[in-house]
């Protein structure tokens, strides 16, 4: 079917196109002539849809329905990309005469679904006041329109495109899953806005422990000095997937001081490394002489099972 | 104890961990390795720096290890690419560990940098000029659910794209799949520091105490 052909072509170019759409705000004419212009697909319908209502949308874009904040001009594109993307491929006859638009305003009653206006409207429809609730609501889009008058189109034209919007909320739906089982604690909670805010706090206090990790390294280390040869040379040889964690283990320790003794126990170092790493003597040499690693004296309770094994 | 040699000792001590793209530690080593050079290359200039130069120069290799490590592959890492790249004194640093690493990666920053600051500037413009147009009709309006709801997501939508790199130029499809790169690819960050502060803050008591 040529909607849904119409409405596949570009459904990879919502995104973009909403972005051309908020671009091109600043001026509501162009914004049409920017719709015009953006689609790649043939869109005969979907041009058709747009150079007719060019002039009526400036009359009614100036309607004083419109009451959206300006932040909505930069709405999420996949929302307004879904309900442009309804619209594409509506291929329907021209406008005939402007049907008040707060009567459809307010005669949408839409459920609670913060991705999409459901359907079951009940609102009984013609093709004009399809035509005329597409074009208002395709402007709004551009614009950043009412919501109500938003959810009163949208259900309109979800209904004929539900398949493909499905396909997309689908996708988005899986990601939010996946994100959902990343971030701990985000599998209980249920609700877009709540799994973002989770999202949010996690991606922070990762950047902030970054900040305080970084500083604390800066701290403790005099100069980040880097004898990289051979360093380099025995890294090739010795990059095992050591499950030798006692050693490192995410448990905070007060700041050491800075006055390393090098030539400290060079030898247990060398024994304890040795113990673990059979296969891997090219790691050691570099290590000896620089390491000042006291393993046979520690009493921490940083050290692990695999540390202990060796002593 | 310098710092390179934490590293190097955590190379072969870095604790598994999950990361969906490739064996943990194997992320975990690469990301050292790069942050190593970073580090070599952060050193050269000057020798003694203060506390806090030196915890920017870790901050920078460390976030420019990490998008390396990403070899292009997603947005974000292209974004922090372009942004670190973008300050004067980083510029040649960051070129530098580009150009060991691959010059599709450096193209690719540098174009990723240019569709960024044309879409702010576009963005910033719109901004401008709505808040100028705009007469907010403040009519009073039955409040949906819906609307709310859309609004609250919208609302931490743009906080979420304000956080990752790069993320204003997204749409919420892919940006979604960039945070959850981006969260991958902190985590392993996170990991790796922790593991080298920690061994430092080990051997520096050993050292003391031993």
């Amino acid at each position: 079917m040529e909607l849904g052909k119409c409405a596949e072509a570009r459904s990879a170019d919502c995104g973009e196109k909403a972005e051309e759409i908020g671009a091109e705000h600043f001026q509501l004419g162009e914004e049409i002539r920017t719709l015009v212009s953006a689609p790649p697909a043939s869109g005969s319908s979907f041009t058709a849809l747009l150079e007719l209502p060019a002039t009526q949308a400036v009359k009614l874009l100036h309607s004083p329905e419109l009451e959206e904040t300006p932040r909505a001009a930069e709405l999420p594109p996949v929302f307004p990309a879904c309900k442009l993307s309804v619209f594409l491929g509506a291929g329907n006859s021209p406008e005939t005469g402007s049907i008040p638009v707060k009567q459809e305003l307010t005669d949408s009653d839409s459920p609670p679904d913060n991705s999409l206006p459901l359907a079951a409207d009940p609102m009984a429809v013609d093709g004009d006041r399809k035509l005329t609730k597409r074009k208002e609501r395709e402007k709004k889009v551009v614009k950043g329109p009412a919501k109500k008058s938003k959810t009163a189109a949208a259900c309109e034209a979800d209904r004929e495109k539900l398949p493909y919007v499905h396909a997309r909320r689908e996708k988005i739906n899986a990601r939010m899953k996946l994100l959902q089982e990343l971030v701990p604690g985000c599998n209980k909670i249920s609700g877009t806005a709540m799994v973002l805010d989770e999202i949010i706090n996690h991606v922070q206090s990762l950047q902030r422990q970054v900040e305080f990790l970084s500083m604390r390294l800066a701290a403790v280390n005099p100069r980040i000095d880097i004898n990289l040869d051979s360093l380099l040379a025995a890294e090739n040889g010795s990059l095992l997937d050591s499950n030798f964690s006692g050693i490192i283990m995410p448990s905070m320790w007060p700041e050491g001081q800075f006055n390393v003794n090098r030539q400290q126990c060079p030898q247990v170092w060398h024994q304890t490394v040795w113990g673990r790493e059979e296969g891997n003597p090219n790691f050691i040499t570099p290590e000896n002489s620089l390491l000042s690693y006291n393993s046979s004296a520690n009493s921490a309770s940083l050290h692990s099972n695999q540390l202990k094994m060796e002593l | 104890m310098s710092l390179a040699l934490l590293l190097h000792m955590t190379i072969t001590f870095t604790p598994a961990s999950r990361a969906p793209m490739h064996s943990p530690s194997q992320v975990k080593r690469d990301f050292l390795k790069q942050w190593l050079k970073c580090l070599q290359m952060c050193s050269y200039p000057k020798k003694e720096m203060s506390i806090l130069e030196r915890k920017k120069a870790i901050k920078l290799s460390a976030d420019v290890a990490m998008a390396s490590t990403r070899n292009a592959t997603s947005c974000w890492s292209l974004a922090l690419i372009a942004k670190a790249s973008k300050e004067g004194n980083n510029k040649c640093l960051v070129e530098h560990l580009l150009d060991q690493e691959s010059e599709r990666g450096k193209m690719a920053s540098t174009f990723q940098l240019a569709i960024l600051n044309k879409k702010l500037r576009s963005k910033k413009i719109i901004k401008k000029s709505c808040s100028v147009r705009r007469v907010k009709k403040l009519a009073p309006r039955m409040v949906l659910a819906s609307s709310v709801a859309k609004r609250l997501v919208k609302n931490r939508t743009q906080v979420l794209k304000s956080l990752v790199p790069g993320g204003e130029s997204m749409d919420e499809f892919s940006l979604i799949r960039e945070t959850l790169d981006y969260i991958v690819s902190l985590r392993v960050q996170v990991d790796v520091m922790r593991c080298l502060a920690n061994a430092s803050d080990l051997l520096n008591c050993k050292g003391v105490h031993g």
